[in-house]
């Protein structure tokens, strides 16, 4: 009965972990669509779909993206930890920084692209700081 | 309009508010882990067409063609014939068809039902015929979007990740014989530069290698690696991608997809 009721304890704490994680990925993400909203007014269409993880202070991470010339881009990423400061910029594929604009402010970053040319460009997040000891973040991405 | 701008200035001025240090103007992105560097964004087929919409008008009309109802062959053809359906679903958009745009949200759905993910789609096929009825074009190409990724996040959660790849496969590859078709008719250096795509064609071939070796061996799929094989030269092209360069991607992705169609 012991054991049963130490493996029931168990498998709750797991979920809960789990159910943890999650949530703070869906917060995440929630800032991330929040920071895009003033964005799909001005014409853009936001991606269903989602990139995210956590990372801890001071780490990159690359997601290599398909960009086509004549359209714009936006990319917003959002954290659910509110003293953190994350970061995401855009590079081609010689590595030079292709972003026309960027901001950053609490829970958000965000980095706009008129691509010069069609191909592949590299988008690098970062928690620059957070009092976490590993940070949520999500980036969705809006075109026009 | 003020009030847009509006959340636009407010949005940046609290920017200045954060302390985030300037970006270099340069990395070194061979210096990188590779670990760091382990997702690939698969655009979707309006980041494609949106721009062909902006170089010219096509005629949408002559690139669209009818999808299958029903599901043909093994699991893996299914996968990638499902991938094409949803591909021509934005088609149809661009063509303004609502009737084809119907047509295929069920079709999505008959297919989706038998690779085992018709719970998930559901919802998304309703959406796209409501969508097409009152020629909400908007909505429905963020249905058919959404239903890619639900289709792919369904398979991903019956541990079909593999199936999920053939589904992106599938709709690539039609979406490169659509645009093709497109540059074919009217060529401009633009319209063939959307060719260039390096990184999505090494992300599949590797997706492709990665499969179990019984799924590598299904003669649609080996089809489908070779014909990236044979695409490799004129995508990974760093020069201007001229009409013959067009042609020949044409000419395979007609090719793959003819096969992917077939009984």
């Amino acid at each position: 009965m012991k054991t049963f009721s130490r493996i029931l304890t168990a498998i709750l704490i797991f979920g809960l972990f789990v159910h943890r994680a999650s949530a703070t990925l869906d917060d995440a993400l929630s800032f991330a669509l929040e920071a895009a909203d003033p964005y799909v007014k001005e014409g853009f269409t936001v991606r269903e779909d989602y990139w995210g993880g956590d990372l801890g202070v001071k780490q990159k991470k690359a997601i290599m993206q398909q960009l086509f010339k004549g359209n714009e881009y936006w990319f917003w990423m959002g954290t659910d930890v509110s003293n953190a400061v994350v970061s995401v910029h855009v590079y081609d594929s010689d590595g030079n920084l292709a972003e026309v604009e960027s901001w950053h402010k609490a829970h958000f970053a965000a980095a706009r692209v008129t691509p010069k040319h069609s191909g592949s460009y590299y988008l690098i997040v970062e928690i620059e700081k957070s009092d976490e000891e590993r940070t949520h973040w999500a980036l969705a991405y809006g075109f026009r | 309009m003020k009030k847009r701008g509006f959340a636009l200035l407010l949005l940046s001025s609290l920017a200045t508010s954060a302390i985030a240090s300037d970006p270099p103007r340069h990395i070194d992105l061979g210096a990188m882990p590779a670990t760091v560097v382990d997702d690939v964004i698969v655009p979707v087929p309006s980041e494609v067409f949106g721009v062909l919409d902006k170089l010219g008008t096509p005629n949408w009309h002559e690139v669209l063609r009818p999808t299958q109802s029903n599901a043909i062959g093994e699991r893996a053809q299914v996968a990638l014939l499902l991938g094409t359906v949803i591909a021509e679903g934005f088609i149809a958009v661009e063509a303004q068809e609502s009737e084809e745009v119907k047509k295929i949200g069920r079709n999505v759905l008959n297919l989706a039902s038998a690779v085992g993910v018709r719970k998930s789609v559901a919802a998304r096929s309703k959406a796209i015929i409501d969508a097409a009825d009152r020629k909400d074009w908007q909505r429905v190409r963020l249905e058919l979007d959404g239903a890619l990724t639900d289709v792919k996040t369904a398979m991903i959660e019956l541990h079909d990740e593999q199936l999920a790849q053939l589904v992106s496969l599938g709709g690539w590859l039609r979406g490169t014989e659509a645009l093709t078709t497109v540059v074919n008719r009217s060529y401009s250096k633009d319209g063939a530069e959307l060719l260039r795509q390096p990184a999505l064609l090494e992300y599949f071939q590797r997706r492709l290698k990665e499969m179990e070796p019984r799924l590598r061996k299904n003669q649609l799929v080996a089809k489908v690696s070779e014909s990236l094989v044979a695409m490799k030269p004129v995508i990974e092209e760093t020069g201007d991608v001229s009409a013959k360069d067009v042609e020949k991607i044409h000419d395979i992705s007609a090719d793959v997809v003819h096969a992917v169609n077939t009984r």
